[in-house]
This record gives structure tokens, C-alpha cells and sequence, in this order.
């Protein structure tokens, strides 16, 4: 039972105030936030943030800067909902409410001293920037790096300054594909997939996915094809995630909670469960 | 602890004492059912009921209960916990009650609901009638009846009294309590186990037979049978004991500045459920009838037992007399997958 007269309350937020803001794409704006409470915000790339604003709710939000950018983190938030919209009307000097740092986030130490490849479909790119810039600043600690990225059209394309810095950085190997381009492409067109026939990928490979549900199956089938395990693929996974601390139930899949169990899965350990991909 | 004896003619005083004392919330009668609810009069108690419509797992987590309150960006929390006492609890429900209470504390301990709980004394009483679903007597048969501080056990002329805390040792002073000899004590483990005996209806599988076929049957064309029917209506979901799924939602007030953040009930058989918005429309991670159908079942017999160590399903009963159509008893369901 818990502990006499606590009133600690998990759901209270923290106040997080907009240092920047910017549209990345016509549906997406970043958000470069700073706690209010003057704390730096510490967590590991994958994990995910309850968002919100008093009246209008909450949405988990994956994170999408570095933990090694210490003072401040980023979000990405896209309009859809009723609470997106809410904070996509947000700007600099405005307060945000954030619950987290929440979930597992990417098991970070078992890609040390390996080849890393992430692959990133659309808006699966907002999460695992934070990995994909947590390994360019430790980037002595990894191997090969690359980075796939596919989206469906140049209005989805974000991250924008980030993929041209990644395809000029002799750092990293990154690929870029669009579904439906527009004149004036001049990168790869196709579905991700497609990107597999671009580059050498290694075996020993560990790999993050994140992306539109379709596009998991047919990644993975590539992957088992190089040779890659299961066990060194991670992928990152969306749910409807409500209370993000384990209880609500409106995130699980079968038996496992994504907030606290995901929402990164070993896919060695989901591979089967009918309802996770 | 304690074990003493009460008088029928007694219990009216020690109720009426209590009420005085502390707000106790137990069974009364609603038109042909029964429901938990503020006690006015000792008069108003009835433990002869057979279940109430919903478990009293509301009195810790109410259908609605108030997580925030804001006014602009000021925001404070509800806890607020409130003593009383549940009067007249089953021996299932206060099952249930330890269920709960261990997956409100794992992981990210829930005040919301731990200091309801905390400031809520349980005095549980026998099953005296069977609700006509009822089929607790072959459920977590072996799981240890603990987290009440009270509970009468009715035999004749009275009640016999067992107090399991110090809570429910210090009520002893609101009533005429005597000793309770051997004879008795016999006398209502007898009538404990009777009422288990009793039961109208029986599962005769094991927890981990049924876990493991259940497991077993994930992608059987079953769930599509025992699913046809369903309206998707939860009514399942809200009147059981263990299920403590919830949505939150806020809400202003008239001032459009104000207003508070809660959680309600929610149910794993609506549609609307593991449903999230993208862009151009929605996205339903359990979109058929059969999955979330499946779902429940799994929740109840495996999911959670591999966690609680029982079958988070306690026999009461309610489920199986709220559904509409009649095709949410888990004794038929199981009963069903096991010939399959």
C-alpha cells in the first residue's frame, strides 16, 4: 500500500517553456523547449513525453533531440487531433506541460562498438533523431552508421536541414527515398525498401526502425534476408498511450504496456504478437 | 486479532454507531438488485444481498474522479483521500480489492487510487445468497482473503467476528461484541465453505490449464463465434471487479480558464478503445469485435495472472448477467475453448 498521506500524483505535469518553435512541414512544428523549474531534462533517446495543456489533454510524444544536448530538448508535434492542434498554436515564450521522461527508450550501451543502421519512415524520423544525433556526438563509441529515411512526399520531408547536414557528414551514410516526388528529386524514388539495394548493410547490423505500421513487415523481411537477428532489430512503437505510466490499458499489446514495457521492443520479443505490428 | 460474537439483535447498534462516527458505504436495495451506497440508517443495510450491480472498487476509484485542477496554467492535485468504511464486501470483491491494490502500486505508484484505498476500512461479510451467475467457488480458491480489516460471517443468532488489523480491532468499541467459543468458529467455516460449495455455476478447469489453452487458441476462428453478437458496449467491462481500465479527459469550466482533468472507466470492448488519431482519420490497433472480444478474455485469464498469480476474474458473476445477449459469461467461454 502506498506510503501515509503521499499525495504525490503522477499525473502532474511540469511547466516546460517554447525557447523556439517552427513548422517543418505544413502538419508538423518542432518545439525547442527548456524546464521552467530550471532542471536539466534527462532521459534516453526512444523515451517518450506526455504532452499537453490544461483543458484541452495529453499526447505522448516521442523526443526528438539529443540527452547530450543538456539545457534543452525538442519536440516534434503533428496536427491531427484535438490536442495537437492545441499545442501547434504554442510559440516562443509560451508554456508547454510535459509528464516523463516515460518508457524504455533505446537500449543505447548493446549498439556500442556495433554497425548501426536506423530506418525512419515519415514521422518515425522525430524519434529516432534523438538516437541518430546521440550517436554523431558519441561517434567514436559506434561503428558504421547509417540512416535510412523515406517519406511519401515532399510536403512530409522534415527535418529538412538535419538530412542535408546527415547526407554531406562523412560521419554517417544516410539514404533518402520519397513514394511520390516532385520535379526536381534528384535522391532515390520508391518505397523504403527500396534503399536496401543502395549500401552493403552488415550482418552483424544492429538496427532501429520507426515508422507508419505498414512499413514494419516488409523492413523486417529485408532485414532477415541480409542475415540480420531479430534480437538486434529494435523498433519503436505507437499506441494509443493514455496515462503513460502502466495502468490506463488503452496502449497494450497482448501483454505488454508500451509506455512502461515499450515503447522500443526487442523485435525478437513481439514477432508473433498479432496485434503489435 | 480478534474473534468475537454479534448478536443479530446487536448489529443494527454497532452499524448505527458507526455511521455516526465515519461515512459507510454498503449493500442496499435498489428496485430487484443491489448496489454499494451511503448507509443512512443501520435499517438500510442488507447482507442478505446476492452481488450489487456495480463492485465496490468505486469507492476508491470512482467512475469519475478529478486527477487535476487548473486554472490557467496553475495546476494543483485532487488527492484528497477521505475515511470511511465498506461495509458488507464478499469474499470475491475483497479478492478483487487485492488485486487492485498490487496493480495501482507496481511500477508508478497511483495515489489517486491508493489513498482512497487507505482511507477506506473493509469490513467483509459471507455470501448469504448467491447471485444466479455466481461461480466464485471454483475461482482463485487458493488466493489468501486479505487487505480487509473485519469480516462477519452470519450463523445462527448472529455474526461471527474476525478482525485481521489494528483498524479492525479499535471498532470492536462501536458494538456489544461477546466471546465467540469453538462451536461457532466451526459454525461459520462451514457456512464459508458452504457458500462456495454452493455456487450456482463452476468452472472445472485449472487457472493454468485454462491459461495455457487459452494462450493456445490466440488465433482460433473462436474469437469470431463468441464474438458475433457483441454490441461492443463494455457493460462487461464496467461492472467487473478487476477491471480498472480508465480514459482521461479534460474539462473546462464555464469560464473557459478553469477546469479540471479526470479519469473515467473504460472498457478494452469499445470500439473507440486502442483507437488513435493520424493524419487523415483514425487508426484502430483492435478494430474487429472478435480481437477485442479475445482481448478481455486474455486480459482476465492470462495477461494478469502471470502477474497477480490468479486469474484476474473472481467468479462474481456480474458479467455474465450484464451483457445484453448473453455472451459474456466466462464460464460458457472457457468452458467453450476448452472443447475446441
Amino acid at each position: 500500500m502506498s506510503d501515509h498521506n503521499s499525495k504525490e500524483n503522477i499525473f502532474m505535469p511540469r511547466q516546460a517553456e517554447v525557447i523556439n518553435s517552427k513548422w517543418l512541414t505544413p502538419t508538423e512544428k518542432h518545439f525547442l523547449l527548456k524546464m521552467k523549474d530550471g532542471k536539466s531534462f534527462e532521459f534516453i533517446p526512444g523515451q517518450i513525453v506526455e504532452t499537453g495543456l490544461p483543458g484541452w489533454g495529453e499526447i505522448p510524444l516521442g523526443l526528438s533531440s539529443s540527452p547530450t544536448q543538456k539545457e534543452t530538448f525538442e519536440l516534434v508535434i503533428r496536427k491531427v487531433g484535438k490536442v495537437s492542434t492545441a499545442l501547434v498554436g504554442l510559440d516562443k515564450g509560451d508554456t508547454m506541460f510535459i509528464r516523463g521522461p516515460l518508457g524504455n527508450g533505446f537500449p543505447v550501451e548493446e549498439f556500442i562498438e556495433k554497425d548501426v543502421l536506423v530506418i525512419a519512415g515519415g514521422i518515425g524520423l522525430v524519434p529516432t533523431r534523438s538516437m541518430i544525433n546521440y550517436i554523431l556526438d558519441m561517434r567514436k563509441s559506434f561503428k558504421n552508421f547509417t540512416i535510412f529515411f523515406g517519406c511519401r512526399d515532399n510536403d512530409c520531408r522534415l527535418f529538412i536541414d538535419d538530412l542535408e547536414t546527415w547526407h554531406t557528414d562523412d560521419n554517417v551514410n544516410c539514404f533518402e527515398t520519397m513514394d511520390n516526388p516532385s520535379d526536381g528529386w534528384n535522391k532515390n524514388t520508391g518505397v523504403i525498401t527500396t534503399l536496401f539495394s543502395k549500401t552493403e548493410i552488415d550482418k552483424e547490423t544492429y538496427v532501429i526502425i520507426c515508422g507508419p505500421p505498414i512499413m514494419y513487415k516488409f523492413v523486417i523481411g529485408e532485414l532477415r534476408k541480409i542475415g540480420i537477428p531479430d534480437e538486434h532489430v529494435f523498433v519503436d512503437l505507437e499506441r494509443r498511450m493514455k496515462c503513460g505510466v502502466g495502468k490506463c490499458g488503452h496502449c497494450q499489446i497482448n501483454d505488454k504496456y508500451v509506455c512502461i514495457d515499450g515503447p522500443v521492443f526487442r523485435y525478437s520479443e513481439i514477432d508473433g504478437l498479432e496485434e503489435a505490428i | 486479532m480478534q474473534k468475537l460474537f454479534l448478536q443479530d439483535e446487536n448489529l443494527g447498534s454497532f452499524v448505527s454507531t458507526l455511521i455516526k462516527n465515519y461515512p459507510v458505504i454498503g449493500p442496499v436495495a435498489k428496485k430487484t438488485r443491489f448496489v454499494f451506497s451511503n448507509l443512512k440508517s443501520s435499517d438500510d443495510l442488507r447482507l442478505d444481498y446476492d452481488t450489487t450491480i456495480l463492485p465496490p472498487k468505486k469507492v476508491f476509484f470512482p467512475t469519475k474522479q478529478n486527477l487535476l485542477e487548473f486554472d490557467g496554467n496553475s495546476i494543483k492535485g485532487c488527492i484528497n483521500p477521505k475515511n470511511n468504511i465498506l461495509f458488507g464486501v464478499h469474499p470475491y470483491d475483497i479478492k478483487a480489492i487485492s488485486m487492485l491494490d498490487k496493480l495501482f502500486s507496481e511500477n508508478h505508484r497511483d495515489n489517486n487510487y491508493l489513498a482512497n484505498r487507505e482511507a477506506t476500512i473493509i469490513i467483509g461479510s459471507n455470501v448469504q445468497n448467491h447471485y444466479k451467475h455466481a461461480f466464485f467457488g471454483t475461482q482463485c480458491k487458493d488466493m489468501e482473503l486479505k487487505g480487509h480489516d473485519m469480516f462477519l460471517t452470519k450463523i445462527i443468532g448472529g455474526y461471527a467476528v474476525e478482525t485481521l488489523t489494528e483498524k479492525g480491532n479499535k471498532l470492536i468499541q462501536s458494538g456489544k461484541f461477546e466471546q465467540l467459543d469453538e462451536e461457532k468458529i466451526r459454525e461459520a467455516e462451514e457456512v464459508n465453505r458452504k457458500a462456495d460449495e454452493n455456487c450456482p455455476e463452476k468452472i472445472n478447469f485449472s487457472s493454468e490449464e485454462i491459461k495455457e489453452k487459452i494462450r493456445a487458441s490466440f488465433d482460433s476462428d473462436i474469437w469470431d463465434e463468441l464474438s458475433k453478437k457483441c454490441f461492443s458496449c463494455s457493460s462487461c467491462n464496467t461492472v467487473c471487479p478487476t477491471c480498472y481500465c480508465f480514459d482521461v479527459q479534460d474539462q473546462w469550466a464555464i469560464d473557459q480558464k478553469s477546469g479540471v482533468r479526470y479519469r473515467r472507466w473504460d472498457g478494452c470492448l469499445s470500439i473507440d478503445f486502442s483507437e488513435v488519431s493520424v493524419q487523415g482519420g483514425t487508426e484502430n490497433f483492435r478494430e474487429t469485435r472478435a480481437s477485442r472480444f479475445r482481448h478481455r478474455v486474455m486480459r482476465k485469464t492470462a495477461y494478469l495472472n502471470d502477474k497477480l498469480g490468479f486469474p484476474a476474474c473472481v467468479g462474481c458473476g456480474r458479467c455474465s448477467g450484464a451483457c445484453t445477449i448473453n455472451i459474456a459469461n466466462p464460464v460458457k467461454i472457457i468452458e467453450r475453448i476448452m472443447e475446441v
